[in-house]
């Protein structure tokens, strides 16, 4: 069916910053999550880590704010983006991560840093705010996928395993984090090995909605030339070394070896920047989708960026 | 609207003129907003557009504003010439420029004036048949030619339909026509003349359920608008169209018997012996039997002859055998009939790869639509008139035309108009632009009415060059560089001049002079001929001093122009007629006449000056301005419709000197009365009146015939065997096979069709996008980006069943090459819109120049496969073969 | 109110590019950018295949997802139907533009010049320029206005005007007597990607 050029327009607007600002928002809100969790199900051996969790937090996701600033085309008016959380999903999420900011830096102040103590003392006040900040970690977490999943010509994006994916990644590259400081600040090594244990399953479970989501999308006809472009076209090495590779396979490896030290620090590392990859893979392998009219398919040709007309000379003046 | 430096204050004016990045020259308005151009738009006061312009009028404020137009007169200081030379231009004054210029033509003219050659482009059509040749015929140089597109398509097509239509191409009358059958051009969807005009037509004629069948080896713009796209091998259109004509003829027994007795010379006896007419002792004039006389008469006997199709006249013979002055003899309708049996549509299908039930049915459909014998009723200006209706047209341009078989490929495809009388009239293959007109009525100019010869033959009486397409002139020993007085059928021609053994010949054939200077205007024909390095060093290294008036510096001028003269472009400059003569650039159909004038919407920028007034300035310099001022009062009666009054004859003694702006003031008051001057047209860009209805269906109201039968060229074809022996007894130098100077259509082969290596196993060809004109709109980069935005102009379209026996993928880099050894580099598009065995190319791509960096090394260069050899020539028009064999390979 | 919209007849179209040049001449619209533009097709196996241009524009949605997903509110509907960007309220996040499922919109970050980098700007530069960052703005999305100023000095939008194929007709939908209301009823009218619910207000009528 016609030529391979036909294989639609390529989304372009939506590149690096915005992949790190979603990647950062699933490392904090993931953290929190784990923070959280930590806190509940741990008592107070896992509070170091707890509080690991919380702590990557506020700055993680306000970092992650700052790229969606930088990528704004007017940032002088980013207050604006609050004005429509009827419809827009921006505007939805915007206010989700501030209340979650919120949450969690009080989370944070009043536990960690700089007001420490009064959480500390209230076992059950922290508790009941951090299921309040852990519902709205998740819906930060989630919402980088729904933001996506509203585009109507990109097929590759408009899936419920979006959320799904984006959130197991979350929760993984978030205990990645924890996991890179808590050995950091001497953690006991059996704490350190259950993460690990933790995370590997994760990841394993990452490895298999990742699979059945390039599956479905390659299945699906509308969303097949992003797959191509993802497995085999020019994204292809993002996805194999960045997000495969460095994000799946060496970390899991190396979790289920069980190094500590420097070796767990690298696997974590790769695990994140494996956290951003896919990110960036999901943006920029979505195309969109051909139109189809009285039978025709027409795309958006995409055109790779031009070569810029070199200088060439001047005629004489 | 003065243009004067007061009007800087906040204006938004709209001002009315013509394009020119096009030889269709639309009307357009232009918009100029604080001095800068900002807009164009179509003027629908123009006949020529009606308010619309295509993708290229709309982008030329870029044309006018890119940094890399000349804007200073440059000197080449490195002697050393040829392609990939750095030219080392250096900026000089117009003063420094123009007595260098007028030192070398005054030593020029001193020596041989015809040493003088003159190259233009077809973009600059209605400069050339003014400015350029009133020039050439003051300086004393019969030496020119018009690069690219007049030997891909002028020599043969234009030739034909003037023979035919007295015009410069034929269209279908898309107002009434039900079947249009193109052949190999895109006439009506976005090219050829009259392009704007014409897709208005052939869109409406869509709309009311016209249906189309395109011949093509590609899906054209006009293929993909058809009914039915046939798939047609490259060049073999002619054959294609003698299949039909048999199939119309022997099979279905179907012509139009009162078209071909009145309007044709098929009546006309032929003698065995000779082929020669049987002609009247006294008076010359072939003979007809009239079948109630029983006798022969003369062909414009009154009792034989019908002019409008209401007369009365004696039936006269088609077919049989008469006997006149003991002499048995034959109607050359008859002999035509005979002549085509042979193209049986299975013969035809072997050459054409278009299956012989196809052929069939084609010949049907057009028996069946051509309602042989039914008539409308016009209103003309003497009340109205039954003509006949015949909604049918062949119509063919550039593709089928580029071969060596031109001139009979030509002619065959509109034999087929011929066979069922849809010439000229309501609904059949029309002349294009509108090429009959009495004029406006109260000047009674343009005059543009044919007329028969002594023969009964058409006769144009407005004509776009100096060689008229009927009758022709007699083969004289040469005194052209390019031997063209030897060949009367011929505009130009590329394979005397692009010969290795180029002076050799003009030894041969006693040309006492070698080039000298060459003035370029506006073309840049190291792209646009052919191949590059023959046309450099087989041509343009003759000359030893080049000046070019250009608006970028070319691959033409960095190879090897010595003096660069900064041109206006058309948007900076007057021209005092761009619609006529109207059989170049004017609309068909029964919208009005309009006479569109170019006027400067903006001063020239920086030191660009106007061609017209640097060649008036050089006259001046070189003391001809008054052979200059009657050059052009003498090109004025054939080109724009009759001679210039006393009035406004631009003066020829010497004593009186005109402004460029005078010229065209004076050429307008002359065509329509002294309140119609400049002052007067430019308010609204063009000169409208109303067009007759006998003007467009002109054929039942002339009294002249067309031939069916070519009996002048047996005569042609003798003479020119004949001065050929003269000078070249052994053939030596030319070898042209000049038999087929013969009365009937055939088809020839091209080396396409004959080629034996197999390794050669794809036909390839070139088409225009409509987002291109020659090589010049490369360098624009609206036109380059939406160039861009279609999947295939920058590619070389190959099927994709054919790439993947050669393991080629989409975007692949690939080599082209030709038997001859030419290659060239590009990357493949796949596409099923195409006819498996071949590679198509949009023309003309590839630049290489330092100086247009916009088109550099966009797309392949097809023209560097184009030989311009004698095998690749067509012995009938001279015409340029323009498809090649070639091998693909990854590169 | 009138409620404007356009049909695109793609028997008419011949694929000439006509339109999408001049909409950018008229809208002066930096490199990359085609509020109208013409994509290609092609259908079916040779020597049956056909090839077919589609013109694109704006829809002009009733319900547009554009929209929807702005979350300034600096996409809005004009009473006549309209779907514009008010520049100075846009953050230029760009979501509509990846929302949109017509692809009509565009976000200019930085105005191009056509020619290589570091020469100067010719008059005509400079004007697009300045009239590009005036109307349209930098740093937000762009889109087709229906010709918006045009239509306020009495012409037609650009597009319509330029087609040499008569293919491109603009007028009032909710105008029964209209030609395109006659048109759209007539000769088989449809929207494209009629599923996603944007009610488009721009119709195309059938290729043959
Ligand atoms: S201008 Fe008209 S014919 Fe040309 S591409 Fe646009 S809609 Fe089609
Ligand atoms: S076509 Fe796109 S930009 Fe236009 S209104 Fe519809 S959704 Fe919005
Ligand atoms: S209506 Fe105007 S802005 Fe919209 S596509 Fe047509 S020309 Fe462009």
């Amino acid at each position: 069916m016609g030529s391979a050029k036909l294989d639609g327009q390529v989304q372009s607007d939506w590149r690096w910053l915005i992949a790190a600002y979603l990647f950062l928002a699933g490392v904090g809100g993931g953290a929190y999550l784990a923070g959280v969790v930590a806190d509940l199900a741990g008592g107070a051996e896992w509070m170091l880590v707890s509080k690991i969790g919380v702590f990557l937090s506020v700055p993680c996701v306000l970092i992650g704010t700052f790229f969606l600033l930088a990528d704004l085309g007017t940032p002088t008016h980013a207050w604006r983006v609050w004005m429509k959380p009827g419809t827009s999903w921006i505007a939805r999420g915007t206010i989700i991560i501030v209340i979650f900011m919120i949450l969690a830096a009080v989370h944070t102040a009043f536990w960690i840093w700089p007001f420490a103590g009064p959480l500390e003392v209230n076992e059950s006040a922290r508790h009941f705010l951090g299921i309040l900040g852990a519902l709205f970690a998740f819906l930060t977490v989630i919402y980088t996928g729904l933001l996506l999943g509203y585009s109507q010509p990109i097929a590759l994006w408009r899936t419920a395993l979006l959320p799904v994916l984006f959130f197991v990644s979350a929760i993984s590259t978030g205990l990645m984090g924890i996991m890179i400081i808590a050995q950091s600040m001497g953690i006991a090594v059996a704490q350190l090995d259950l993460m690990e244990n933790i995370d590997a399953v994760i990841l394993v479970f990452e490895v298999f909605v990742l699979a059945v989501y390039v599956y479905n999308a390659y299945r699906t006809l509308e969303s097949r030339p992003s797959a191509q472009r993802i497995l085999s076209g020019p994204v292809a090495s993002y996805f194999w070394l960045g997000v495969v590779v460095c994000g799946l396979a060496i970390p899991l490896i190396l979790e289920l070896m069980g190094r500590h030290g420097a070796i767990l620090t690298i696997g974590a590392l790769l695990g994140l920047f494996g956290g951003l990859c896919l990110r960036f893979t999901i943006l920029v392998g979505g195309i969109y989708t051909p139109m189809r009219a009285a039978g025709f398919e027409f795309a958006r040709i995409h055109r790779p960026k031009d070569p810029i007309p070199a200088m060439g000379k001047l005629p004489p003046s | 609207m003065a243009l004067t430096n007061a009007s800087k204050v906040k204006e938004d004016v709209w001002i009315p003129t013509c394009c020119g990045q096009c030889y269709c020259m639309c009307g357009i308005k232009v918009r100029r907003q604080d001095g800068v151009v900002t807009e164009v738009e179509g003027n629908p006061d123009a006949p020529t557009g009606r308010g619309k312009i295509c993708v290229k009028g709309l982008a030329s404020p870029h044309l006018l504003y890119d940094p890399y137009r000349v804007n200073y007169p440059l000197k080449r200081t490195n002697p050393e010439k040829g392609i990939g030379v750095d030219p080392k231009f250096v900026r000089i004054s117009w003063e420094e420029a123009m007595d260098l210029i007028v030192a070398k033509m005054k030593a020029c003219q001193e020596k041989d004036s015809r040493g003088l050659y003159f190259q233009a482009t077809t973009t600059q059509a209605s400069e050339i048949r003014y400015g350029v040749t009133g020039f050439m015929r003051a300086f004393g140089t019969p030496n020119y030619w018009v690069s690219g597109g007049g030997l891909h398509c002028g020599n043969g097509a234009h030739f034909m339909n003037g023979i035919m239509h007295v015009a410069w191409s034929i269209i279908p009358d898309f107002a009434h026509c039900r079947l249009p059958l193109n052949f190999g051009c895109s006439k009506g969807h976005g090219a050829g003349h009259v392009a704007v005009q014409n897709a208005t037509q052939a869109a409406d004629a869509r709309a009311w359920g016209s249906r189309t069948i395109t011949f093509d080896p590609m899906q054209s713009a006009q293929a993909s608008k058809a009914h039915e796209w046939v798939p047609i091998r490259v060049g073999t259109d002619g054959a294609m169209a003698l299949g039909l004509v048999n199939v119309l003829l022997n099979d279905l027994g179907v012509w139009d018997a009162e078209y071909l007795k009145y309007k044709t010379n098929g009546p006309y006896l032929v003698r065995p012996s000779d082929g020669r007419y049987m002609r009247d002792k006294e008076t010359k004039k072939p003979l007809v039997w009239d079948l109630v006389d029983k006798r022969p008469k003369v062909h414009n006997d009154p009792s034989v002859t019908r002019v409008q199709y209401e007369d009365q006249a004696h039936d006269v013979a088609l077919l049989g055998e008469y006997e006149v002055d003991g002499v048995q003899c034959r109607p050359g309708f008859e002999l035509l009939k005979e002549h085509v049996k042979k193209y049986t549509p299975e013969y035809v299908e072997g050459i054409t790869f278009v299956p012989a039930s196809t052929i069939r049915r084609i010949g049907k459909q057009i028996a069946e639509n051509a309602e042989i014998g039914a008539t409308v009723t016009i209103e003309t200006d003497e009340g109205p008139k039954k003509i006949p209706k015949r909604p049918i047209a062949a119509h063919f341009f550039r593709g089928s035309q580029g071969h060596v078989n031109s001139g009979w490929t030509c002619l065959s495809i509109d034999m087929i108009n011929h066979m069922v009388g849809a010439a000229d009239t309501w609904g059949g293959a029309m002349g294009l632009g509108a090429a009959v007109g009495a004029g406006y009525k109260p000047t009674g100019k343009p005059y543009q009415i044919p007329y028969p010869d002594n023969d009964g033959l058409l006769m144009c009486r407005a004509w776009v060059y100096d060689h008229v397409p009927y009758p022709l002139r007699k083969p004289k020993p040469p005194t052209r560089l390019d031997l063209h007085d030897m060949f009367p059928t011929s505009i130009y021609n590329a394979f005397t001049i692009m010969n290795p053994k180029w002076f050799e010949m003009l030894d041969v054939f006693k040309i006492p002079y070698r080039p000298d200077i060459m003035i370029n205007f506006g073309s840049n024909s190291v792209m646009t001929m052919g191949n590059a390095e023959i046309v450099t060093e087989n041509f343009l290294k003759k000359f030893k001093f080049i000046f070019s008036f250009q608006l970028y510096i070319t691959e033409f001028e960095e190879a090897v122009a010595d003096i660069v003269l900064p041109d206006t472009c058309f948007l900076e400059r007057y021209t005092p007629a761009v619609s006529f003569p109207s059989t170049f650039s004017h609309p068909t159909g029964e919208d009005d006449w309009g006479w569109t004038i170019r006027q400067p919407v903006i001063e020239p920028m920086y030191e660009r000056r106007d061609f017209n007034v640097v060649m008036m300035d050089i006259s001046k310099r070189l003391g001809i301005l008054h052979k200059y001022y009657k050059a052009l009062n003498d090109v004025t009666v054939v080109r724009y419709g009759g001679a210039m009054s006393d009035e406004y004859k631009l003066c020829e003694d010497g004593s009186e000197e005109h402004t460029w702006e005078e010229v065209v003031d004076r050429m307008l008051k002359d065509r329509f009365g002294p309140e119609h001057g400049l002052e007067h047209v430019r308010k609204k860009g063009v000169f409208t009146w109303p067009k007759r209805k006998e003007d467009v269906y002109w054929k039942w109201f002339n009294p002249s015939r067309v031939p069916i039968y070519f009996e002048y060229f047996i005569d042609a074809g003798e003479q020119i065997t004949e001065i050929c022996r003269q000078f070249d007894p052994e053939k030596k130098y030319i070898g042209l096979d000049w038999s087929v100077f013969k009365p009937l259509a055939d088809w020839y082969p091209c080396p396409t069709h004959t080629e034996k290596n197999p390794e050669f196993d794809l036909h390839a060809f070139y088409w225009r996008a409509v987002t291109q004109t020659n090589s010049m709109t490369q360098q624009n980069p609206y036109l380059d980006e939406m160039s861009q935005e279609d999947t295939i102009v920058f590619g070389i379209q190959m099927h994709s069943r054919t790439a993947a026996g050669k393991g080629i993928k989409e975007g692949d880099l690939v080599w082209v090459e030709n038997p001859e050894g030419k290659k060239i580099k590009g990357w493949v598009t796949l596409s099923e819109g195409i006819e498996p065995s071949h590679l198509a190319f949009a023309a003309i791509l590839g630049h290489w120049g330092e100086y247009m960096p916009i088109a550099k090394g966009k797309g392949a260069f097809f023209n560097d496969l184009v030989m311009m050899d004698e095998p690749h020539t067509d012995p009938l028009t001279l015409n340029q073969d323009i498809c090649c064999r070639v091998k693909i390979y990854k590169a | 109110m009138a409620r404007y919209g356009m049909v695109i007849d793609l028997n008419r179209c011949y694929g000439c590019y006509a339109c999408a040049m001049a909409c950018k001449v008229a809208n002066r619209t930096p490199p990359g950018v085609f509020w109208a533009r013409v994509l290609r097709g092609e259908m079916g196996v040779f020597p049956n295949s056909v090839r077919q241009a589609l013109p694109v524009l704006c829809n002009q949605c009733e319900e547009p997802d554009c929209m929807k997903v702005c979350p300034t509110g600096a996409t809005y509907k004009t009473d006549d139907g309209i779907v514009r960007v008010d520049k100075d309220k846009c953050i230029g996040c760009a979501y509509c533009v990846i929302a949109c499922p017509y692809g009509a919109r565009y976000k200019v970050d930085d105005w191009k010049s056509y020619f290589p980098e570091g020469l100067p700007l010719s008059p005509y530069e400079e004007h697009t320029k300045q009239y590009w960052e005036q109307k349209s703005g930098l740093g937000v999305s762009t889109k087709c206005d229906f010709c918006i100023d045009r239509r306020a000095e009495g012409k037609e939008p650009a597009c319509v005007q330029a087609c040499s194929a008569k293919a491109r007709v603009f007028g009032d939908l909710d105008d029964p007597e209209s030609e395109i209301s006659y048109l759209i009823k007539t000769k088989r009218g449809f929207v494209l990607r009629p599923e996603v619910g944007t009610e488009p207000k721009v119709y195309y009528l059938p290729p043959r």
